[in-house]
């Protein structure tokens, strides 16, 4: 992490895609979560990093440890940007964007987490790369 | 560890650790099946400890009580923290079995 009179938080990690790695990352998050300024939602930070980086390395990589995921969070002017890409073949983001999920179905609920709880989700076209944005008021 | 407080077709479940998440669900997963194929009808998480769940975790709770409702049983979550439970509702798992707070 980075302070400066511009950029209160900055994360970069590049890991390889396994769920340890996410929990490495989200440990260093949880050291600095109490250094944050009082306008961090810890909660909604780590949800939303837990499910950007679970979708790149589960879906993405196929949790194949030879694969690399990048990750960027940000925190600055009550704003938290997150980006993560990942080196997978990436996915039909439009179609899981218009889908309607059942509520009885047992997967499938990564994307509806991240557009409920972020206000901008956005992928890239091949569908390997997502950046997200969330404002704390 | 998980711990498995049982009384004939009833058990509580409390979760090992903060999380339910992908990294820590196959130990809660695979305790979670031989409680139910041993019987158990009435399944209950107990929550109290458990910080975060996400969408992996949310499935896990799903498929528990997608099992126990086709044997005619009840599945719950008990001592859930008002954040949990904000996710919960978002995910309108809530209107589908028993979800009470902290």
């Amino acid at each position: 992490m980075t302070h400066s009179s511009r950029i209160d938080c900055e994360m970069r990690s590049v890991m390889p895609a396994t769920l340890e790695a996410i929990e490495g990352f989200l440990a260093e998050l949880h050291l600095r979560c109490g250094a944050m300024h009082d306008w961090v939602n810890c909660f909604t930070t780590e949800l939303l990093v837990r499910e950007a980086l679970t979708n790149a390395v589960m879906h993405g990589c196929g949790a194949d440890p030879a694969r690399q995921v990048q990750c960027v969070l940000r925190l600055r002017d009550r704003g938290l940007l997150i980006a993560v890409m990942d080196e997978g073949e990436g996915f039909d983001w439009r179609a899981a964007f218009d889908r309607e999920g059942e509520d009885f179905e047992c997967s499938g609920r990564g994307i509806s987490i991240l557009r409920a709880y972020a206000d901008r989700v956005r992928y890239n076209n091949k569908g390997n790369a997502v950046t997200i944005f969330k404002r704390f008021r | 560890m998980v711990v498995v407080t049982r009384e004939d077709t009833r058990a509580v479940v409390q979760p090992s650790g903060d999380t339910i998440v992908a990294a820590t669900l196959p130990e809660l997963r695979s305790k979670m099946r031989g409680i139910v194929e041993e019987g158990v009808k009435d399944l209950t998480v107990d929550l109290a400890n458990v910080r975060m769940v996400d969408s992996s975790g949310i499935g896990l709770l799903i498929s528990a009580h997608n099992s126990l409702r086709k044997v005619g049983g009840q599945f719950a979550l008990i001592h859930v923290s008002p954040e949990l439970m904000d996710l919960f509702k978002t995910m309108r798992i809530h209107q589908h079995f028993t979800v009470s707070g902290s």
